[in-house]
């Protein structure tokens, strides 16, 4: 075979026309991933080819099949990188605001202090890996592993339009809830195997909190599902394009919600599980340099993933308010971020005014006022369901 | 007015915090501090780039007007954490003279030397940035004291009055204790040593000869002159019979 | 439903189970300077601690011994930085005493107002360490913000913001001057409104409030066996403010009011201290204008000798945190024999065990905020 052209190896083809196409429906994150590896694996293929004429491997790298698994790699990195960066401007957002509201600054360090976040992350890199002598060390690991991991996939799993997902689950919202309450336990695990009293109570602290508010949490997810009739986020948000947002039904539920997704994130009202006043920093006392920063980013991911549910479930989503169908198609995305940040904003506002309740207080809260507030929210829904309004 | 108003509305009223719907009224005035603190800049300074205010009479570093100290003493005598030493260096014609060094790793910034400075050739200045990478850095000679621009407002001045002015109805008059306070001498305890004269920093001590002892020798008693004398008690410590003594004018 | 609290600690009626110590302290956020809480927990529930001071001890009375008196006053202003120049006012009443002099009309009215500016700056510092305790950093902000402006006025007034080492035997350092009165008119305008800020964020927030409300509870038989003085004591419903009661230099020609509360919890000891700021601006500015009415060039510091004649002399006063006394005995040298400090603190942490005995670990450091420890002038 003689020369052939690089431009015989990069053919930009379709991406549905993959016989080996992973999605049901359109993926704009994987059609940039497979365009993406459409070009690396070209080069590949066309430098190897040059090398090396009519060698199999080069048509192997350009071929439907193989494309397609490298082109899912990148999606991921994609992915990942688009809810890391989302986490960071939540908590250079969270930073800033905080300081304005305290009459202070916030962080100044460069892009009016954004590169604050890539400074603390390079100094708790450069930190020694510290590990306790007493602990016991492979829980020790592995529940911060976990704690890390299941936050970090679930702030993965967060579809932010009808073509930015990574599963379109029939079960949506029932999966991201579930990996979200699994932390929890991973925490009271972590606390037990710390073998220190200020971690072990703050384990116990997690687990009672996941009791007070996980079950009102639950009721609110069902109400909205019986609302919309799918699990599915997509249908949900069709749904709520069909009618009206769902905030104005469930005005209550998106109350007790908000205050709900707070404690599911673990921030300041209901931070009982890593109160610094009295525990020192909870269960995280004994996890230092980058376990820690790893772990503090993964709490802000569940920030994140709180605020994400409280807008697929009553504000609609990536819906533009009062706008018609073509106007939605565009840039959903950043319609969606922007409301996520929105509801951010209340939380910090939140983390700003308010004390942190008391264990007891918490359990109060959550069996006196949210559970009874959540069932009422369901009996209004059922009322307007059967009604005939929906 | 405003005391009143916090012990009607919530000491003396049994108020609770649902009346103001929970939570929502903290929420809207953190809300409405943001939205202001967003138009207006925050109540905090950038520091190393724009600085605080400070009053003239800022109590920072001590400073030195080298030409008005006389080394009499009294800054080291006075200062509470000892960190002031008299050391020996040249004037501007070339003399050895004493003058106090400051460690102010030491220092309090109480003040105290400006404030006992008879002189006042000791003055507060409104230095205060004084990190230095080592110790020995922080040893202010007495060259390094002299604080440019010091003003009038910089020095203390120890401005007392008697009690017996304020029976007398002279309430008014405010002196110096350096003014009044003068050495008096027990003249059958002097020895005739001279070495209040050595000692004394503004040359007021004077011996003059009050005739001859037994032995033929002359014997010398101290003269103040009161109007250079400004009761540093060098004198009166460095007695070595204790003749002398400051008498206090109350 | 979260106001009420009624969490005590009954063996019988809990689970037996293990009881385990927790040491809070010396390096622990909740303690505000160096000391220690050794809590024993039975689950979230105290039953049994421990305070334990001594990591600040200076041998401050000791080294007072070989110091000439009018060198003690920057000592003095070391014993509590959040309040310096009540110690100081206290020692120099002492020695006043013991010389038997009286100090001129301005000069005490100086003297007051340089008080009453310490009793608001550290019951600003207090409430700000409130907010911490309670997790929430707007009221520690905003707080020391407050708390910047009446460091200000002690620059204007003396030259420096902390350790003012501003009274004197025999007066003060400096006369005032009509700056330094505008600026304290305007800095109290100013608070008067600001602190109202703070307040709505803590009185009218159910968290703030559940939080304070029915924990750390003390009885007033309680309170006066275990010899508790100021705001704690106050809180209980002891009606006794030395300041009105054997008032010192001129607070008995300012009006002001003793607020006194009866239920003995800690949202009673906050809301007393906050009214005490009130009170306090009132008494800065009626002692403003009687300084006005002396006139300009009247004394403000006297002449005092340097020896202090042989005897003993006793003063207390009204710190912000309590009742403060200094005992001097004196040899007719220029320095002091013994120079005894009663500081409120110390007295006041030995009620550690009782306030927070059955209160839940969540508790200990508000309950303990509101004792408002100063270390400086507890360990001395």
């Amino acid at each position: 075979m003689g020369y052939s052209s690089i431009l015989d190896w990069i053919i930009f083809k379709d991406v549905m026309d993959n016989a080996f196409y992973p999605f049901a429906s359109y993926n704009l994150p994987f059609d940039i991933s497979y365009k993406l590896w459409e070009i690396i694996g070209g080069l590949i293929a066309w430098l190897v080819n040059l090398l090396l004429p009519g060698n199999g491997l080069s048509t192997w790298l350009i071929s439907d099949e193989v494309s397609n698994v490298f082109a899912l790699v990148i999606f991921m990195i994609v992915i990942f990188a688009i809810a890391f960066v989302v986490t960071l401007i939540s908590l250079w957002m969270e930073r800033k605001v905080l300081g304005r509201l305290m009459d202070r600054r916030g962080t100044m360090i460069g892009l009016k202090g954004f590169l604050q976040c890539v400074a603390d992350g390079l100094k708790t890199f450069m930190k020694e890996n510290v590990i306790p002598r007493k602990v016991d060390k492979t829980t020790y690991m592995w529940t911060a592993a976990l704690i890390i991991g299941t936050s970090v996939l679930i702030a993965c799993m967060i579809p932010l339009s009808p073509r930015w997902f990574v599963v379109n689950y029939g079960t949506g919202l029932l999966i991201i809830m579930a990996l979200f309450a699994l932390a929890p336990f991973f925490i009271l695990v972590s606390g037990w195997a710390q073998n220190n009293k200020y971690s072990l109570i703050g384990g116990m602290r997690a687990a009672e909190l996941m009791i007070s508010y996980e079950v009102p949490m639950l009721i609110m997810i069902a109400t909205t599902c019986l609302l919309a009739g799918s699990f599915n986020i997509n249908d949900i948000i069709n749904a709520q394009f069909d009618t009206v947002w769902f905030i104005v039904p469930q005005i209550i539920g998106f109350i007790t919600f908000i205050f709900c997704a707070t404690a599911e994130a673990e921030r300041v009202p209901f931070d009982i599980a890593e109160a610094e006043a009295e525990l020192v920093e909870g269960w995280q006392t004994e996890y230092a340099g980058m376990k820690w920063g790893l772990i503090m980013l993964a709490d802000y991911m569940r920030g994140y993933v709180s605020c994400a549910m409280v807008v697929i479930m009553y504000l609609g989503g990536w819906l533009i308010p009062f706008a018609s169908a073509d106007m939605n198609g565009w840039i959903p995305e950043i319609v969606f971020l922007l409301k996520v940040w929105l509801i951010f904003f209340i939380m910090i506002l939140l983390r700003g005014a308010l004390a942190r309740v008391r264990t007891d207080q918490i359990v109060n809260i959550g069996w006196k006022v949210f559970m009874p507030l959540s069932v009422l929210n369901l009996a209004v829904v059922l009322v307007l369901k059967l009604g005939g309004v929906f | 007015m405003a005391w009143s108003k916090y012990k009607t509305e919530y000491i003396d009223s049994d108020r609770s915090p649902a009346g103001s719907l929970w939570v929502m009224k903290p929420l809207w005035k953190v809300f409405r501090f943001f939205c202001k603190t967003v138009v207006h800049r925050p109540v905090t300074i950038l520091y190393p780039y724009e600085k605080m205010w400070m009053p003239e009479n800022y109590r920072g570093r001590p400073g030195l007007r080298f030409d008005r100290c006389v080394a009499c003493g009294m800054c080291a005598k006075m200062c509470p954490t000892a960190c002031i030493k008299l050391v020996e260096t040249e004037d501007a014609s070339g003399q050895k003279v004493m003058r106090p060094q400051i460690n102010l790793g030491r220092c309090a910034m109480c003040g105290y030397c400006a404030e006992y400075c008879p002189l006042d050739a000791m003055t507060v200045t409104p230095e205060f940035e004084l990190a230095e990478y080592t110790r020995e850095d922080l040893i202010y000679g007495p060259k390094r004291l002299a604080y440019e621009g010091a003003t009038e407002k910089m020095e203390i001045h120890l401005e007392q009055t008697l009690m017996s002015d304020i029976k007398n109805g002279n309430s008014e008059r405010r002196i110096s204790p350096f003014k009044i306070d003068r050495p008096v001498l027990d003249a059958a305890k002097c020895i005739s040593c001279k070495k209040c004269e050595k000692v004394c920093p503004v040359k007021a001590v004077k011996m003059v000869e009050h005739g001859v002892n037994e032995k033929g020798r002359p014997i010398l008693y101290p003269e103040f002159n009161n109007d250079a004398c400004i009761c540093c008690e060098n004198c009166v410590e460095d007695c070595p019979k204790d003749a002398l003594r400051i008498n206090e004018v109350l | 439903m979260m106001a009420k609290n009624d969490i005590v600690y009954d063996p019988d009626s809990h689970l037996q189970t293990d009881k385990m110590w927790v040491i809070m302290g010396p390096q622990h956020p909740f303690s505000h300077g160096l000391w220690t809480l050794k809590a024993q927990l039975d689950g979230e529930i105290v039953t049994d601690a421990e305070p334990i001071i001594g990591y600040l001890h200076r041998g401050w009375e000791k080294e007072c011994e070989n110091r000439i008196y009018p060198k003690i006053i920057p000592m003095a202003d070391r014993l509590c930085y959040a309040a310096s120049m009540t110690y100081t006012h206290l020692y120099c009443m002492t020695v006043e005493k013991a010389l038997g002099i009286d100090i001129p009309e301005k000069a005490k009215y100086i003297r007051m107002i340089g008080d009453e500016i310490c009793r608001i700056q550290s019951h600003l510092m207090w409430l700000a360490a409130v907010g911490t305790d309670l997790g929430n950093l707007t009221v520690f902000l905003w707080s020391m913000r407050e708390r910047e402006f009446f460091m200000d006025l002690n620059v204007r007034l003396c030259g420096a913001r902390m350790t003012t080492n501003f009274p004197r035997i025999g007066g003060v350092r400096n006369d005032i001057n009509d700056d330094f009165v505008m600026y304290t008119k305007r800095c109290i305008n100013r608070f008067e409104k600001a602190i109202w800020d703070v307040i709505s964020l803590i009185d009218d927030s159910s968290t703030f409030v559940s939080r304070m409300k029915g924990t750390g509870v003390l009885t007033r038989e309680r309170c006066a066996n275990l010899g508790i003085t100021g705001p704690a004591m106050r809180g209980t419903g002891v009606d006794f403010d030395v300041r009105r009661d054997d008032p010192y230099d001129n607070y008995d020609k300012v009006e002001f009011e003793v607020p006194v509360l009866k239920d003995g919890d800690s949202y009673s000891r906050y809301k007393i201290r906050i009214e005490e700021m009130f009170q306090s601006c009132k008494i800065i500015m009626q002692a403003l204008e009687k300084i006005q009415a002396i006139g300009k060039n009247a004394p403000y510091r006297l002449k005092v000798p340097s020896k202090v004649p042989a005897g003993r002399a006793f003063m207390r006063m009204e710190d912000p945190r309590g009742e403060s006394m200094m005992c001097l005995i004196s040899d007719g040298s220029d320095k002091p024999y013994r120079l005894k400090v009663r500081s409120p603190i110390f007295v006041n942490v030995s009620a550690a065990k009782p306030l927070v005995q059955g209160c839940r670990i969540a508790d200990v450091p508000v309950v303990m905020a509101m004792i408002d420890m100063c270390l400086g002038e507890t360990d001395r």
